[in-house]
Order: structure tokens, then sequence, then C-alpha cells
């Protein structure tokens, strides 16, 4: 009983940063979406010690492994796309397939190289 | 209707994952069988999407609040994540901007209407951040996430041979990579080649939302005025 109160207290932290989050980017009139500033402002209050890892670690790492589950409902949405998919299908999969490859390179090549130049200082 | 749409989104997510974990392919994934099941099932029975939308609202209200979690194992890697910091810095800005610029400029060529291609622009990050992007500046969030699924479907497929393929072995820069361009599907692969590559995977994939998020306006603004 008071293990799940205490679950509850902390989705409850959780929703009420993610709330302030949605809050400060609306206030500020931010492009960016209100979930973004609340992973920064949790990580923020982490750092600085005003939220502890015991606040918030079992609710996260719970909610975490369910994640893929919250997605489900957001991709139904895609019952009302199908058309975009037989028309454009294409060039679709081909922004797909060129952009994630060059993501892999740009990635892996520059924090290769940056990993081998900080070696070569080191020595 | 309202329970009916829950229970039957539970279901199809208890049957996806359950296929998956037997059979471990990268192709099976828990997203796209989830939601395929869901769609074939109100189709078949002449459900209208309409009906689906207050049980969706239900059920994503937690979002929100796991999102916001995500800090929490960047928290606990943070040594990690100061050890490394150049890396990932350059890292995970390079590729997302090369996500948004190949992905746009495809797009754009190929004349595809500008509703798809702003959801195509956060295609590499994890659905929570690559959805709310898609919504703030006029993207769909469906689309969206099945892009980011065909993205980390294909990510996780073949991200690996093609960073081997390039000469890309140093354990942090692959990590890295399979975070940054392929969220998480890309870090479970890379928690599969190792711990190292998970760990710099996990940082990514959560890094390159927030820096995507950041980029996209002014991506927007240079794409499509």
């Amino acid at each position: 009983m008071k293990k799940n109160l205490r679950f509850l207290g902390q989705v409850a932290l959780l929703a009420g940063i993610y709330h302030i989050g949605n809050l400060i980017a609306r206030w500020a009139h931010l492009p960016i979406p209100g979930n973004v500033v609340g992973i920064v402002l949790l990580y923020v209050l982490l750092n600085l010690g005003l939220v502890r890892l015991e606040h918030v670690q079992e609710a996260a790492d719970f909610l975490r492994s369910h994640l893929v589950f919250f997605f489900i409902p957001v991709a139904v949405d895609l019952m009302n796309w199908g058309g975009v998919f037989y028309r454009y299908g294409f060039a679709l999969a081909l922004a797909i397939v060129a952009s994630t490859a060059m993501t892999f390179l740009a990635t892996g090549a520059i924090a290769q190289w940056m990993e081998a130049k900080g070696k070569a200082c080191a020595d | 209707m309202i329970l009916f749409t829950i229970l039957l989104t539970v279901g199809s997510y208890l049957l996806s994952k359950a296929l998956y974990l037997r059979y471990r392919h990268p192709l099976l994934n828990i997203v796209l069988l989830g939601a395929g099941l869901v769609i074939t099932t109100l189709l078949a029975l002449r459900i209208p999407y309409a009906a689906y939308v207050p049980g969706r609202q239900a059920m994503t209200w937690l979002l929100g609040p796991a999102t916001v979690g995500l800090a929490v194992p960047l928290y606990r890697q943070r040594s990690l994540l100061r050890r490394h910091a150049r890396e990932i810095a350059a890292g995970v800005g390079l590729g997302s901007l090369a996500s948004m610029l190949t992905a746009g400029l495809i797009a754009l060529a190929a004349g595809l209407p500008r509703e798809v291609v702003l959801s195509l622009l956060p295609k590499s990050v994890t659905i929570p951040f690559a959805v709310e992007i898609a919504g703030i500046h006029g993207g769909s969030p469906g689309l969206a996430s099945a892009i980011v699924v065909a993205t980390g479907t294909l990510g996780s497929a073949f991200g690996g041979t093609l960073l081997t393929w390039a000469g890309i072995k140093v354990p942090v820069a692959r990590g890295l990579a399979m975070g940054t361009g392929a969220h998480g599907q890309g870090t479970a692969m890379a928690f599969m080649e190792g711990e190292r590559q998970g760990s710099m995977a996990g940082l990514a994939m959560t890094l390159a939302g927030i820096t995507t998020a950041t980029l996209a306006p002014l991506m927007v603004r240079l794409l499509l005025r």
C-alpha cells in the first residue's frame, strides 16, 4: 500500500514537471515541445539536488520499460494516411533510406575522428 | 467503446511484445505490429477513427510524464556524458543536422506536400519527441511516428553493417551513431553489441531528441519558408 502510494507520488511529480515544461514552453513562446523542456528541467533539478533519484526513479524506470505501449495509440492515427504511402511511397522510402544512412555515417565518422584526436592529444 | 478500444490496444501490445520476445527479429516491430492489429480490427468492425480518439487520449496522457522520466538514465550516466562530452556534442549535433537536411531536401526535390515534409524532419528521434516536433510545425503525428518506426527498423537492421563497412570501429562512435540514427530501436541493437555501445546509444537517443527539437524551427525556416 505504502509502496503504491510512493509510486503514484512519483508519477505525480513527473506529471507536474511535464506540466511545468508545457507552461514554460507556452509562456515563453518557445518553438520547442513542452516534453523537451520538461526533460531538461528534470535533469537540471537532479543535478542541483532539488529532486533526488529516489523521488522519481521507480516511476521513471517502470514507464520507460513500457514506453513502447504508448506509441501504439499514436501510430493508429496512421489509418488516416494510407493514401500518402500509396502516392508518395517511393520518394518517402528514398528520403528515409538516404537520410538514415547519412545520419549513421555523419555521427559515427565525426565521433570516431574526435576520439582518435583526443587520444593523440593525450599521448 | 472507450473501454473496448483500450482493451484492444493493450491486447495488441501484449501479443506483439510476446511475438517480438519469441523471435527477436528487427522486422517484428512492436509499434508497427501493435498499431497494425488495432487498425485491422477497427477496419474489420467498421469502427471509424473518430471513435478511437477518446481511448487514445486516455492512454497517451502518461506519455508526457514517461518522456520526462528519460532524464533519469541521462542523470545516472552523467559521468560518461562528461567524459565523452565533445564526441557526443559533435556526433549528435552533426547527425541530427544530417538527418533533417537529407530527408528534407529529398522530400522537397520529390515534391512531397508540406505536411509530409514536416512529418519527415524528426524521423531519427524517438516517437514522443518526433510527434511533438512534427505537431508544432504543422506535420502529422501519426505519419511522423510511422516514419520514425521505419527509420528505426531500417537502422537497427542494417546500421551496424553500414558502420563496419565504413570502417567505424570505435565502440563509443558506433553507439552514438545507433542512438542518433535509430533512436530506441538502435539503442536496443547497440546493447546487443556491448554495454559501452548501448549506454552511448541511450544518451544519444535522448540528446538527439532535444537537439532536433531545438534545431527544427531553424530547419523549417530554411527549407519551407
